[in-house]
């Protein structure tokens, strides 16, 4: 059995990460290995990270408001690698208005306060199953 | 290079799921490389590794490329992990000249992870002139990386116990360099002391230093760093390098057969193995040993 590998980063300059925590345990005991990158990291730093760990997804956590302009650059630097492979997702403090506007710069789900973990543990390993089919 | 990068990150990824073309592939690489020093640091949980690890590969990179594996352990229950010694690594990520990877132990005791001399074969071969192994937080018998690395380095920190802890067998005595991290501490000069026996004991010839640092602030990194590079010339003396490595090969073997081991094993249900070890205990012992022993004759066919 494969373990499927997670980067849970910060991008941004909040320095709230108990969501991304909450987050990386419950992918933890769902059988994944989850990278934590830690606070204020930037777009370039975060490809870079998903590269060298050679994750197959990344969960981004804004707490800012600066997702709109964060979370777009991570899809694009992944792009801009040839690692468009990588699936990217997001969650954090995010008005409705902007998920479809992320959602069509290619991050794949947006999670927002609510969301259960399982919803989210249960994404991650689909999308990911599918990729590797 | 990013390509490049991409590549190595999925060969690593392949050898760590135990991939048989891959780890076939890696084998064929060569581990002898004198140009390429392997440098192991383990020690308590929180004792500082990662922080130091940190200071080693700034100064190491200002001149080389430093590749850093990074292993944490699996949880013991659903098998996943939390891989979080990057975090003391941020400025380095975006250095051209370091490549860190994070590794889960997967349930392996000792300290590191299974595949790592086949990691350290693709490092190799990919003009990495350092290696910088962190361990899994260590107590006193995890000790596998003295059978990877050409330099072990053993970090203590202050008020741990009192110096019957320095006294016992295990961890100490794998130190090429023993270091006191955190030296700012009360309980630093008691832990000098005490530690100050175990180091000045020669072992095959060479004699552990004792180094203080405190890898928050830097302070004493230039020193270890020195005392550092003086083990890695005294290693490339009289063949002492190519013993090491020599030694890291047959470890491979060793770890890989276990894994494979546990892979099958972990197929068939505790109870059903246990019943069966406990009806026919001598016959199994003695079928196992047989498999083993034909397995050797192939291995080692001159």
């Amino acid at each position: 059995m494969t373990p499927i590998r997670v980067l849970i980063a910060k991008p941004g300059l909040d320095g709230h990460d108990r969501g991304a925590k909450v987050v990386s345990r419950a992918l933890r005991d769902a059988g994944m290995e989850v990278i934590y990158t830690g606070l204020r990291q930037s777009p370039e730093q975060i490809v870079l990270a998903a590269i060298q760990e050679d994750v197959d997804i990344v969960g981004l956590s804004c707490l800012s408001g600066a997702h709109n302009s964060l979370f777009p650059k991570v899809v694009e630097g992944l792009r801009a690698k040839g690692a468009e492979d990588i699936v990217v997702f997001g969650g954090g403090v995010i008005p409705d208005a902007d998920i479809p506007g992320l959602l069509a710069a290619g991050i794949e789900a947006v999670f927002t306060p609510g969301t259960s973990l399982e919803e989210i543990v249960s994404w991650v390993r689909k999308r990911v199953q599918k990729n590797h089919e | 290079m990013s390509d490049e990068l991409r590549q190595l990150a999925k060969a690593i990824s392949k050898v760590e799921n135990l991939d048989f073309q891959a780890l076939a592939d890696a084998a064929t690489l060569p581990l002898d490389s004198a140009a390429v020093h392997v440098i192991g640091v383990t020690g308590p949980p929180g004792g500082g590794k990662s922080t130091l690890c940190n200071q080693l590969i700034k100064e190491l990179a200002v001149h080389h490329r430093v590749a850093a594996l990074l292993v944490d352990p699996s949880s013991p229950f659903s098998g996943g992990a939390i891989l979080g010694d990057r975090i003391r690594m941020q400025a380095l990520v975006s250095n051209p000249n370091v490549y860190i990877r994070s590794l889960s132990n997967r349930g392996n005791v000792g300290g590191v992870a299974s595949s790592l001399v086949s990691i350290l074969r693709l490092l190799m071969h990919n003009g990495f002139q350092y290696i910088v192994i962190e361990t899994v937080g260590a107590g006193q018998s995890e000790v596998k990386i003295a059978s990877i690395a050409d330099t072990t380095l053993v970090v203590s920190v202050p008020n741990l116990g009192d110096d019957i802890q320095a006294f016992k067998s295990g961890i100490l005595e794998i130190a090429d360099i023993l270091i006191i991290n955190k030296a700012d501490l009360p309980g630093a000069d008691s832990l000098y002391s005490a530690l100050r026996e175990s180091a000045q004991n020669p072992r095959l010839g060479w004699t552990p230093p004792l180094c203080q640092t405190v890898a928050t602030e830097g302070l004493g990194i230039s020193a270890l760093l020195e005392e550092i590079h003086r083990h890695g010339h005294w290693l490339r003396q009289e063949g002492r390098l190519l013993e090491k490595r020599k030694r890291a090969a047959k470890f491979e073997v060793l770890e890989l057969s276990r894994m494979l081991l546990q892979k099958h094993l972990d197929s068939v249900p505790a109870e059903v193995l246990a019943r069966n070890l406990n009806r026919r205990g001598i016959n199994l012992l003695q079928k196992l040993d047989k498999i083993y022993d034909e397995l050797l004759n192939t291995f080692s066919e001159v």
